[in-house]
């Protein structure tokens, strides 16, 4: 029987169990108290509509006469007007005083109120169903929703209020102004934000997004087309960068802004090449320092010695830079020895980078630095450091034959120059000597020391001597024979084919195939077919 | 050595299923990090995964329409190719996508549907430095002589190469030249297996050999190979199985592939697959790519390798894809 009295009927548990029908099944879940919010919610939505539950489930008959008189009358008691009135007076009187004595309430809750919906959220667990939170977490949720609404509010008034600053707008007698606190709360406010959404939708909040700096920029993001062959997928935090780019690149803006957009850009990844090309435009653009941009460089280099782009960048910088100070002697001679410095410190972490390398012979053609004692001399440290480095060698030849007063244009690499003065020939020649001696199977010095001896148009035989020290007993059994050095072996041959002793030269080439250097038989072969 | 191979040792086989495998699913790593590092030579991975399927004899491996949609949707407008769809044209894209297209049979896709030869021809023509006859990898200017490799590598595909200043390039590459017979990137720059690849193809392309010092380059050439059998780039540095390519396909020019030691080379190429995952790496152990996947293939293609395709030196595409494009 529905409780008497004149208050509604309140959702407490005790009268929950009282409104039940004592015909109806026994219900498991009756007696416990709601543990989820759509529960909680079900919960009050039966107890407005007394007996609505079973009579849906069991039908009518289900319900004892007077649970069937009280169901009948809160529903009357719901009709409008018009559909009440078609009741006869003494029937809508007897079903008032059944309403009062039920303390019926007037209004019931509507069955779309225990629909609670599905939230793509790490907190909502059960199937996305935001019904499923337990009633304390769903506390929580609402929460966390009111916040992030109002956090969204003051951050569009923020916006608001910017724009009426862009447009000069007063505020009575004041200009309306966006100071840097303004500012800073904003920032705040947006991290807050960035964190209150997380929590609710497990969304990450791109940095740029955070950033009332950005806000005027419409980032492209990428487009796929459909079922491509080969996918891109890329980190949430590297396509937001990309896209603001592909934003600030089609607008053509050359800013502040974008120029540490692309320092960001090649943070992640330095093997992108768009993002360099642009970066030298803003460079231009602005017209910035280029020293100073050659310092940043610097760092990116050391941290990605196998990169292309950087040494094509600072390439690119040297052609724009040397431009103005070309008349300037005393600037050009700083300029070199600051790179000579960095080159320095950049071969000491990789002292055969190819890039690094071919950079260098760049600059000393378009400085000049033919002359510079600096540059043969970094050369040497190199060498000494590592007689085996064939970069450095190849830079030596590069330096000393290449330069202008040297050489003739024209004569091909492998041919002998007229121009090359025979007192630097034997200085060059003397020098391959004594770093050959340090390690005489290294291959480097010996192409430089046959570099150099046809370059000045010299014999081979000048080197016959020093090479005879390398091979002991040629042809001789009992285990006399010795060669430290193939190379050595290898231009003997050589020298002999040119002094004409066939016989000779054959026996060097066929020991070399046999025994010295079984690997290039080949090779030792054709020599051998050649001296006839 | 053909009628050697079923008796060979575990270590000397080439494990092919295991190769088309690990290329076909290069394009489903979309997880991996690395993936999207290596976005910027997406096209170029497509050629080289497509180039070893061919060479192990698996061109229908990977799907033919949707290769070439994916070639054209990274075509601009001035017809130079991008890396992936929404990247900028460069010439090294630009050339893998005509090598893709050549090796798919699909030059009259590029006439329907992409932006036709002409103007593919007309891109890579623009890179041109016409003052040093040397190429541009796009506008941003950055000078190479892969890019001049690539160039006419892509334009005598096109039958186009006539829209370039040959000679001048010529002269170009001969001052690239190196008193050790070798090639750099530049003038002055050292002399490096992988440039003097492209110097010698250019120069092969051009029908300029003559200019080559076949001799000094040949024995700089067979110096590669290290006392256990693999290659090197430059003297003193560590063996690589890329330069399998880089250094045979130059021999194989100059007609001295005779010069380094077959059997030994074989047996290090092969001791870099990864028999588990498939695919081949730098060196015996290390981690595998579709980079180093098909330089070990197309070296193995030269030397003679029983099973496998034969394969264009101055091209690197199977030899009957040249025979079909250049009528030869």
């Amino acid at each position: 029987m529905p409780p008497k009295g004149k208050a509604a009927p309140k959702p407490k548990a005790s009268e929950a169990k009282a409104t039940q029908p004592s015909s109806s099944k026994k219900q498991p879940a009756a007696n416990t108290p709601p543990a989820t919010i759509a529960e909680l919610s079900q919960l009050r939505l039966d107890e407005s509509r007394p007996f609505d539950a079973v009579r849906r489930k069991q039908g009518l008959s289900a319900l004892s006469r007077d649970e069937q008189t009280t169901w009948y009358a809160a529903r009357f008691a719901r009709q409008p007007a018009h559909a009440r009135n078609r009741v006869p007076i003494k029937t809508q009187r007897e079903l008032w005083r059944q309403v009062n004595e039920a303390s019926i309430g007037l209004r019931a809750l509507r069955d779309h109120t225990t629909k609670w919906g599905l939230a793509a959220s790490p907190v909502v667990t059960s199937g996305g169903d935001v019904g499923g939170l337990s009633i304390e977490a769903f506390g929580e949720w609402s929460e966390r929703r009111l916040r992030l609404t109002a956090l969204e509010v003051a951050s569009r008034a923020f916006r608001e209020r910017r724009e009426r600053a862009r447009r000069g707008e007063t505020e009575g007698k004041d200009r309306v102004v966006v100071t840097e606190t303004d500012v800073d709360d904003e920032k705040e406010r947006r991290r807050e934000m960035a964190e209150v959404r997380q929590k609710l939708y497990g969304v990450v909040t791109g940095r740029f997004a955070l950033d009332p700096e950005w806000d005027d920029v419409v980032p492209i993001p990428h487009e796929e087309p459909d079922g491509a062959l080969a996918v891109i997928a890329y980190p949430a935090e590297y396509a937001e960068a990309i896209s603001y780019l592909r934003a600030v690149m089609a607008s053509k803006e050359y800013s502040d802004r974008c120029l540490r957009l692309t320092e960001t850009i090649i943070e992640m990844n330095p093997a992108h090449y768009t993002v360099w090309l642009y970066r030298a435009a803003i460079i231009q653009a602005l017209k910035l320092s280029i020293p100073y941009e050659m310092e940043w460089l610097n760092k990116v280099a050391l941290d990605n010695l196998k990169n292309y782009q950087i040494w094509h960048h600072r390439h690119l910088l040297v052609d724009s830079y040397y431009p103005t100070i070309a008349e300037d002697a005393e600037a050009t001679k700083e300029f070199g020895a600051a790179e000579q410095a960095f080159l320095t410190r950049i071969l000491a972490e990789d002292a055969k980078n190819y890039h690094v390398w071919s950079y260098r012979s760049y600059l000393v053609d378009k400085l000049g630095m033919w002359d510079d004692p600096g540059e043969l001399a970094a050369v040497e440290d190199l060498i000494d450091a590592d007689v085996r480095n064939n970069s450095a060698w190849s830079h030596r030849f590069f330096l000393v034959f290449s330069h202008p007063a040297r050489s003739t244009p024209g004569v091909a690499a492998t041919e002998p120059d007229p121009a090359a003065p025979s007192e630097i020939v034997d200085r060059e020649v003397s020098y391959a000597k004594d770093k050959i001696v340090l390690a005489p199977q290294n291959q480097s010095p010996w192409n430089y020391l046959r570099g150099v001896l046809v370059k000045g148009g010299r014999k081979l035989a000048e080197a016959e001597e020093f090479s005879s020290q390398f091979v002991v007993g040629l042809g001789e059994g009992g285990g006399r024979e010795e060669v430290t050095s193939t190379h050595a072996l290898d231009l003997l041959a050589e020298i002999y084919a040119e002094k004409g002793d066939k016989e000779r030269a054959d026996l060097c080439l066929r020991r070399l195939g046999e025994k010295w250097d079984r690997i290039r038989v080949g090779y030792w072969e054709w020599r051998r077919k050649c001296l006839n | 050595m053909s009628d050697k191979s079923n008796k060979l040792p575990e270590e000397l086989q080439l494990f092919t299923s295991a190769h088309v495998k690990y290329i076909q699913s290069l394009d489903t790593r979309k997880d991996e990090y690395d993936y999207w590092l290596t976005e910027h030579l997406r096209l170029n991975g497509l050629y080289w995964g497509l180039t070893a399927l061919h060479i192990l004899g698996h061109p229908e491996a990977l799907p033919r329409a949707e290769t070439i949609d994916f070639v054209l949707s990274c075509q601009h407008e001035n017809g130079g190719f991008g890396a992936a769809p929404g990247h900028d044209a460069h010439m090294l894209s630009t050339v893998s996508a005509v090598q893709i297209l050549a090796l798919v049979d699909a030059f009259d896709d590029l006439e329907s549907r992409g932006k036709g030869k002409a103007q593919v021809g007309k891109y890579i023509a623009n890179l041109q430095n016409r003052q040093t006859g040397t190429f541009a990898g796009d506008e941003w200017g950055e000078e190479d002589t892969r890019f001049l490799y690539g160039a006419f590598n892509a334009l005598s595909l096109l039958g186009l190469l006539d829209l370039v200043d040959v000679d001048k390039a010529v002269d170009h590459i001969v001052s690239c030249a190196n008193f050790d017979g070798g090639y750099g990137s530049g003038p002055g720059a050292e002399s490096h297996a992988s440039q003097i690849f492209t110097c010698v193809g250019a120069l092969t392309i051009a029908g300029r050999k003559d200019l080559i010092d076949t001799d000094r380059l040949g024995r700089w050439l067979s110096e590669r190979q290290v006392a256990g059998g693999g290659l090197n780039g430059r003297p003193e540095k560590k063996e690589d199985v890329c330069y399998s390519w880089w250094v045979l396909s130059s021999l194989e020019m100059i007609g001295k592939t005779h010069w380094i030691d077959r059997d030994s080379l074989i047996a290090f190429i092969l001791s870099c697959q990864d028999p588990d995952r498939g695919g081949l790496s730098d060196r015996p152990g290390n981690m595998v790519d579709v980079w180093h996947t098909v330089f070990s293939i197309t070296g193995l293609s030269i030397l003679g390798y029983p099973g496998l395709q034969p394969v264009d030196e101055v091209y690197c595409l199977p030899k009957s894809t040249i025979e079909r494009v250049l009528g030869r």
